[in-house]
């Protein structure tokens, strides 16, 4: 059982990498459709024999929302914006993978440091702490919007996972209430992506900057004044 | 039997979206909301004295006088109420903006008025909610539910701000749910996260959680120098869904860093005080720094919001809570009749640009009237309810902060009135776009009323504080 965890703990590590490394949507789809069946999967692996009801179908439903459900939903919205890769990074990707190398050693010095009391909860907490720090690297080193909501939910699987490693479960309508949310945010998201692609024809965010206080690239007013004399 | 309240409250605009998306006829639509809205003030309102305390599974939902989020709650109902009239003129006359300058004409009124009352719903319930993890799911609700209204006209920066508020809030909002998950890990095993019965045993554990919980509520109620996505969703929603956004979707999450402050233990008390003085300095100063030449005016009611959030962050860090309560009610009010002013500008110019608009006393001298005094009054102008607030925070504050705030508000002041005295003076300057008439005033109602009612409950509320001795009655 011990062992099972850490392999999965493992898959997570070499998960976050291959996210990095990688430019190919379908591919990253992929590799979020994976986090969330190993998410799934983790507290039944745990609990094995003294497995609770309620936390047993809030794994299910997590493993049917965060490994199929959402990862379809993206892949609809790869179809409908017409995107297959992330063509130029703000940081590369060898560089990318250095970095979540870095994050790996940053969650595990931090998980040493924090007071935990096993050993299960130290290694689960180190990986959660580099799935977030991952998470939050993806948003903020990639253009496409895609890959953004990518990053999210990398970050949001790395505080899901943080829970189960201190074996602090909320109470099964907070859970479920979180894994709506979630779902219905990654729901408006793709609307937004398909919205975004048909009125900007692209999907890369940081060229959204119509909206701006700064000068240089202000021009807020200009686009009311554009679209009201179209 | 009172404790079925909460759950009727919650019910009302859920049972009101439903009936919305079941019926055809126009008018009987715009009669359910405003039925809605008017159902659930006169519950919150009228149910004052009762207490609720409903228990589902494991968390619970509450309704108290005695509690901050019963003012809140207040404020929600009687804003959304306001909208709901407000809406009956602003639609059509939307619409018909829209038609005379070639725009796209925006959402349906059906899905406009259901998500606008799911929004409502997701805001009473962050006020019901009773535990740290019902909070945050409520909190994120009001994201998902605020979202779509922000691309009410789906122009491209409507849905550029749009993207901006979904990405950045719900990220922030992750933070506030670590932060949670912190929280669990500060109290002893299993032991719930309800407000009422927290019993902190690590606090180093509860340092990180108020950090983290502080960083991600307070971007959603938008202290600086998390507030980069606020002056884009507010300027870009429709007015009447900015009045909500501003007037009580930032209470509903300075709510959230609230209930953290007030769970602290003891030793933690200045920690948390510092935290909320520091940003809410921060606040000021970001927000001076950007209404000094701002070039929008609905952006300029959003950097006032930022404002008035530090000052109330403020308010709580220096533990005048009353204070903070009578200058939310306020601030809420007198934003909501300011941003529905803009509104009726934003109909009659069609632009945002404080450069095209000049000499409003000779073309809307209604709308004048009201965007001069609200100014004035969301300023702190002495007979502004905001005035006596801002006074007691100077006198709470000590020589050094005091002196910081007033000099900071003394700036702000001055920024706004000199845009204000821009728009409002001068002759009327020709314009390229289509102009409405006879619409804009009719749409003016509204917003007078409020500004008659925000004056009516100033005059009530000066007898009462009077006998209230300010702060030492609102001890929670």
């Amino acid at each position: 059982m011990d062992n099972m965890t850490q392999f999965i703990l493992v898959l997570f590590l070499f998960n976050c990498l291959f996210l990095a490394a990688s430019s190919r949507m379908l591919h990253l789809i992929r590799l979020v459709a994976v986090q969330g069946f190993l998410l799934g999967a983790l507290p039944l692996v745990i609990d094995i024999g003294f497995i609770h009801f309620e936390s047993g179908i809030l794994s299910l439903i997590n493993l049917v929302i965060k490994g199929t459900l959402l990862p379809y939903l993206l892949y609809v919205a790869m179809k409908k914006a017409s995107v297959k890769r992330e063509l130029e990074p703000v940081i590369g990707y060898s560089f990318s993978a250095l970095a979540v190398l870095l994050f790996c050693g940053a969650g595990f010095w931090i998980a040493n440091n924090l007071p935990l009391p096993t050993f299960f909860a130290k290694t689960t907490v180190a990986t959660s702490f580099t799935l977030l720090l991952t998470g939050l690297f993806l948003v903020a080193a990639r253009k496409k919007a895609l890959t953004q909501v990518i990053g999210f939910l990398t970050f949001e699987n790395g505080i899901t996972l943080f829970g189960i490693g201190l074996m602090r479960h909320h109470h099964f309508l907070v859970e479920l209430g979180i894994l709506l949310d979630v779902f219905v945010l990654v729901f408006i998201m793709g609307i937004a992506i398909c919205q975004i692609q048909r009125e900007f024809s692209h999907i890369d965010a940081d060229k959204l900057t119509t909206l701006d206080d700064l000068p240089e690239n202000s021009s807020s007013g200009d686009v009311t004044a554009k679209e009201a004399s179209k | 039997m009172t404790n079925y309240i909460p759950l009727f409250l919650l019910s009302i605009p859920l049972a009101g979206a439903v009936f919305i998306l079941l019926c055809r006829e126009k008018f009987i639509r715009h009669i359910l909301t405003i039925f809605a809205a008017l159902l659930l003030a006169t519950v919150i309102l009228g149910a004052y004295t009762k207490r609720g305390l409903y228990t589902i599974g494991s968390t619970q939902l509450g309704f108290d006088i005695y509690d901050p989020a019963f003012y809140v709650l207040g404020i929600t109902s009687v804003l959304f109420f306001l909208v709901t009239f407000y809406l009956r003129s602003w639609l059509p006359a939307d619409k018909e903006s829209a038609a005379l300058r070639n725009e796209p004409h925006g959402m349906s009124t059906k899905t406009f008025a259901v998500l606008l009352l799911i929004f409502v719903d997701t805001m009473v319930l962050t006020a019901l909610s009773r535990d740290f993890g019902m909070l945050w799911v409520a909190v994120e609700a009001t994201t998902l539910a605020s979202a779509p209204l922000i691309n009410f006209h789906k122009t491209k920066s409507s849905l550029e701000a749009m993207w901006k508020y979904l990405l950045l809030c719900s990220l922030g909002i992750g933070l506030a749910l670590f932060g949670t998950m912190l929280l669990s890990a500060s109290l002893a095993q299993n032991a719930s996260l309800s407000f009422y019965s927290m019993a902190v045993q690590s606090p180093q554990w509860f340092k990180a959680a108020f950090v983290f919980c502080f960083a991600g509520y307070g971007l959603k109620c938008g202290l600086a120098p998390f507030h980069s996505w606020l002056p884009d969703a507010h300027s870009e929603a429709p007015s009447p869904v900015s009045a909500l956004l501003s007037g009580s979707l930032l209470n509903c999450a300075l709510l959230g860093m609230w209930r953290m402050r007030d769970v602290a233990p003891e030793g933690l008390l200045p920690f948390c005080n510092n935290f909320f003085i520091f940003f809410g300095i921060v606040s000021l100063v970001i927000a001076a720094f950007f209404i000094i030449g701002q070039k929008d005016y609905k952006r300029m009611l959003a950097y006032s919001s930022v404002e008035h959030m530090g000052l109330i962050a403020l308010m709580i860090g220096f533990s005048s809570e009353g204070t903070a309560l009578i200058h939310m009610i306020f601030h809420s009010l007198i934003k909501m009749l300011l941003f529905l002013t803009a509104g009726n500008l934003l109909l009659y110019y069609g632009t945002r640009k404080i450069a095209s608009v000049q000499g409003l006393f000779t073309t809307l001298p209604k709308n004048a009237r009201n965007w001069m005094i609200g100014m004035l009054f969301i300023c702190g102008t002495p007979p502004s309810p905001l005035f006596f607030t801002e006074w007691v925070l100077v006198s709470r504050a000590g020589f050094v902060y005091g002196a910081i705030i007033l000099l900071l508000l003394f700036i702000i002041f001055c920024a706004m009135c000199s845009i204000v005295m821009k728009m409002c003076m001068g002759g009327e300057i020709k314009n390229d776009f289509p102009q409405l008439g006879a619409t804009t005033e009719k749409v003016t109602r509204v917003p007078s009323f409020i500004l008659f009612s925000i004056i009516l409950a100033f005059v009530a509320s000066m007898a009462s504080l009077y006998l209230l001795a300010i702060d030492n009655f609102f001890k929670f």
